[in-house]
């Protein structure tokens, strides 16, 4: 007899059910986070309606989503590089800070008052870009590839090294923006970039610039790599399976370096793309836990690089709603937190649903009778 | 004869699968049972709802007669019924004693009585015949005796019926004997015992009748005195099975493979090949013959430098090879089909054509992508020249059968064209068709002229296959002999680490190794 509930021994696996089971655990999220508005005497409706319509129905608040998803989906990228390849990294605030310096300082050397930007006027902003881009990727990639290198060579846990490392970098930057790089004045901080190294902005009226373009390219080269190169083949067999990809001939240690150079680079190019799109300046503190959201995006759009955008662009979306959801309604824009919190936990729990069949027509159709003859006694 | 177990009319579903269809099996008191048929025939689903494990769908148990509810292997247990596992359910560290004791409290009161239950131990094993001191450490025994640990353990507990799930795979000759032996002194004793296999001539030597399923039917029940391996194989297989391999008339040729006083350690420094010379020649599969864990893995690994090699040479066609990437091993024309197929072997994660070309994901690539379609190009080729049945070359591999996902792997490793093959346990845990498949394509390699280094547990694999089988033992090769004079006998004393002649040689077991057993 067919039931309405079977448990699978497989779980479904096809785009219709992760596809559904995303869409069960972001409702589910939801409605809890919807008892938290009632629970502030707001109506859910109206809170809703207020963070979801500032970001995605205005177009400065669009402008604003785009600005957060950039650096967002370059860490998310790094994540899916690193973590598909079986590496655990966790050190995207570290890259982010350390890409944001390079480029701060590139960008401060080759002004027209700069060390070298007084020698030889300033540089073309294409090639300030090219060159601020191969030096940030290098510069994260070095930073994320040493925790690589200790893990294949001595067995170091890489998710302990690469979280500790992160505190490295901030102080690191500490003492260049209260010290070597400080702009006089009170506040620790870089002086401004010369306006010619700005990234240009996209949308008259907005504030969105061209990084959203970067991290686009980026996730098509990423989904290049892991899909249709062999390099991307090697790193995947070994996520997968390191022993079977020993087996088949691949350096292992040398392909986990790869994947943190990758990943840290790529994370690298969230700090050049903050610094030089929307802060305009290196500052303590510049990285704001976006090296940790980055990762949650990833998860969201389950390691998929195809995914991160559109997840990045509803991730900082919502951060964007959160805040005019405060001044609309008065709920704490740390609610917002909260229901982004339970949509990756729901996410990964929800993964269990899979294994489940649920066959509505038993209700209203005869299952078909067991064959039950034996073949013979 | 009183009926001890009898199951009625069970069906047990899983989406997609009838996994049992009205299943009726009936267990005498004094009987062994055999209960067999192919891989997902049903057999294991059937033993593990006996056990607790599954809830069925429908259907009745009855034991002596009494209608029972087992929602639990605890109610399993409480009814007398105890399952003995491929893998050993074991805590090494622990003496015979204490691992019989967890998660009972033998004596009753808080503290642990163990020297109770190591009196009543001594007095089971003895009954029995199970030569096992309570006191020795499952670590240091040898496989078949931790075998009879698990016995002992479900004697403890008043087990009237036992359940041994593939009890012979990982047992020498000897052992194999020993605990047919031991099976016969419970059946008189009045237990009843399900061997759950599908080595029938093992079931000829040793059931009383033997209940055949498949595709989630029982087939049929036999007496083993009344039926025979071939009744019993066609009635599994549903069609003639040929099993004889004929013996190529073919030359052997140059030596392909030499290896020259390998030495290799495991991972806890352990020296698992001490100083072991070998030739393969072309056109010959050399056998490997070995219990288990006599460094046959170590020795694989080492040809392939997966495994850091401490002395010794490996030469392919005269060129020294030793210590080149396992990279460069592919290249230079030696193959290798790991024993563990699901965990080296393949990627299970990844699709079918993915898997194809592993180890080769750099000959299938232009100069920057991956030529997909010639992937999945050479995933067809192999899937129909080695009729390969899955759910096709984009599923993924770890869904494949045992016996299909070894088609893939031996499939991808023997059309790659290189003069040497080494092929670890390639039947293991296979039905009686898929290793028909194997066997031929093994065949037809050595045909082809490949030197083929064949590492094997099952002495009838390596009879029917091997022109010379090399025994090893504790890292060492005890004696070579032609396959076909060999006998189990011989080969089997070897195993054990006596050397031709009669005389035990210098690698004989150690004390550690024999002091849990008493003779």
């Amino acid at each position: 007899m067919a039931r309405f509930i079977e448990r699978r021994l497989e779980p479904a696996d096809s785009p219709l059910a992760i596809i559904a089971s995303t869409a069960a655990a972001f409702l589910a999220a939801m409605l809890i986070t919807a008892f938290l508005f009632r629970s502030y005497g707001a109506s859910p409706l109206q809170a809703y309606f207020a963070l979801f319509h500032e970001p995605f129905a205005t177009l400065r608040g669009f402008g604003y989503a785009l600005v957060r998803a950039s650096p967002l989906g370059l860490i998310a990228l790094g994540t899916i590089v690193s973590w598909r390849s079986g590496f655990s990294y966790l050190g995207f605030e570290g890259c982010f800070v350390i890409g944001a310096t390079a480029t701060a300082w590139l960008a401060l050397l080759t002004a027209p008052g700069g060390r070298i930007g007084s020698r030889i006027g300033p540089l073309p902003f294409v090639l300030f870009l090219a060159l601020a881009i191969l030096l940030g990727f290098a510069a994260g990639g070095a930073w994320a590839g040493w925790v690589a290198l200790v893990r294949a060579r001595f067995g170091g846990n890489e998710v302990l090294i690469s979280l500790m490392s992160n505190y490295v970098a901030i102080f690191f930057l500490q003492y260049l923006v209260s010290g070597p790089l400080r702009a006089p004045g009170s506040l620790p901080e870089t002086p401004l970039l010369p306006r010619a190294t700005w990234l240009p902005f996209i949308l008259r009226g907005t504030r969105a610039h061209a990084g959203i373009l970067i991290a686009i390219a980026a996730a098509g080269l990423v989904w290049m790599l892991l899909q249709k190169m062999p390099l991307g083949y090697e790193l995947i067999v070994t996520g997968f399976n390191p022993s079977a990809a020993r087996y088949a001939g691949i350096d292992v240690g040398r392909r986990l370096a790869i994947a943190a150079f990758f990943a840290g680079g790529l994370g690298a190019l969230a700090g050049l793309v903050e610094v030089l799109g929307s802060q305009h300046r290196l500052m303590d503190g510049i990285s704001g836990g976006v090296g940790f959201a980055g990762i949650i995006v990833a998860l969201l759009a389950r390691l998929n690089p195809l995914a991160v955008i559109p997840t990045a662009l509803l991730y900082g979306g919502m951060s964007v709603g959160a805040d005019a959801m405060q001044r609309r309604v008065s709920i704490p824009s740390s609610i917002t937190f909260i229901l982004q919190s339970l949509a990756v936990l729901f996410v990964l729990a929800f993964d269990a649903l899979r294994y489940y069949k649920i066959t509505p027509s038993v209700f209203w159709r005869r299952a078909p009778e067991v064959a039950a003859e034996q073949v013979s006694k | 004869m009183k009926n001890t177990l009898e199951m009625r009319n069970i069906v047990k579903r899983f989406p997609g699968v009838l996994a049992n269809n009205r299943v009726n099996l009936t267990i005498q008191s004094g009987e062994i049972h055999a209960l067999v048929g192919e891989n997902g025939a049903g057999k294991s689903t059937l033993m593990q709802i006996l056990y607790g494990f599954h809830a069925m769908d429908s259907g009745e148990i009855f034991i002596d007669g009494e209608r029972v509810h087992l929602a639990s292997p605890k109610d399993a247990i409480a009814r007398g019924i105890g399952m003995v596992h491929q893998e050993f359910m074991l805590v090494r560290p622990f003496s015979v004693a204490e691992n019989t004791v967890l998660g009972l409290r033998p004596g009753g009161g808080p503290l642990l009585d163990l020297h109770k239950a190591s009196a009543r131990l001594r007095d089971l094993s003895n009954r029995h015949g199970l030569a096992l001191d309570p006191e020795a450490r499952v670590g240091s025994l040898p496989i078949g005796v931790q075998q009879r640990v698990e016995i002992l353990k479900l004697l403890y507990r008043d087990t009237r019926l036992l359940i041994l799930d593939e009890p012979t795979a990982v047992l020498t000759p000897q052992e194999k004997d020993r605990l047919f032996s031991i099976l016969r002194r419970l059946r008189e004793d009045g237990c009843s015992v399900v061997i759950v296999t599908h080595k029938l001539s093992e079931i000829m030597e040793l059931a009383d009748r033997a209940t055949v399923m498949r595709d989630g039917l029982v087939v049929a029940t036999r007496a083993i005195g009344s039926t025979s391996e071939r009744e019993l194989t066609q009635l599994m297989v549903g069609r003639e099975v040929n099993l004889r391999a004929e013996k190529s008339g073919r030359v052997r040729g140059e030596p392909v493979l030499q290896i020259e006083d390998l030495r290799v350690e495991d991972e806890s420094g352990l020296e698992k090949v001490r100083g072991l010379t070998l030739d393969v020649h072309a056109g010959e599969i050399l056998g490997i013959a070995g219990v288990d864990g006599n460094g046959q893995s170590e020795l694989a690994e080492a040809i392939m430098h997966l495994r850091e090699i401490k002395a010794g040479r490996v030469l392919l066609r005269g060129a020294e090879v030793t210590t080149l990437s396992v990279a460069r091993h592919r290249a230079v024309g030696i193959s290798y089909v790991p024993a563990d197929r699901r965990h080296v072997g393949s990627v299970t994660a990844m699709t079918v054509a993915d898997n194809a070309v592993l180890g080769q994901q750099r000959k299938h690539a232009g100069r920057f992508f991956r030529s997909i379609r010639g992937a999945r190009s050479s995933a067809q080729a192999l899937v129909s020249r080695f009729g390969i049945r899955g759910s096709g070359i984009e599923g993924a591999a770890g869904k494949l059968s045992g016996g299909n996902l070894q088609k893939l792997i031996l499939g991808r490793e023997i059309t790659r064209g290189s003069a040497a093959l080494i092929v670890e346990q390639p039947t293991r845990g296979l039905d009686v068709g898929a290793v028909e498949s194997i066997w031929r394509e093994l065949l037809l390699a050595r045909e082809e002229g490949k030197a083929i280094l064949l590492i094997s547990a099952e002495l009838e694999e390596l009879l029917n296959l091997a022109n010379r089988i090399a025994v090893m033992f504790e890292g060492r090769i005890m004696g070579i002999v032609d396959a076909a004079e060999a006998s189990v006998e011989q080969i089997g004393l070897m195993m054990a680490g006596i050397a031709p002649g009669g005389t035990a040689g210098m690698a004989s077991p150690s004390k550690e190794a024999r002091h849990g057993e008493i003779h």
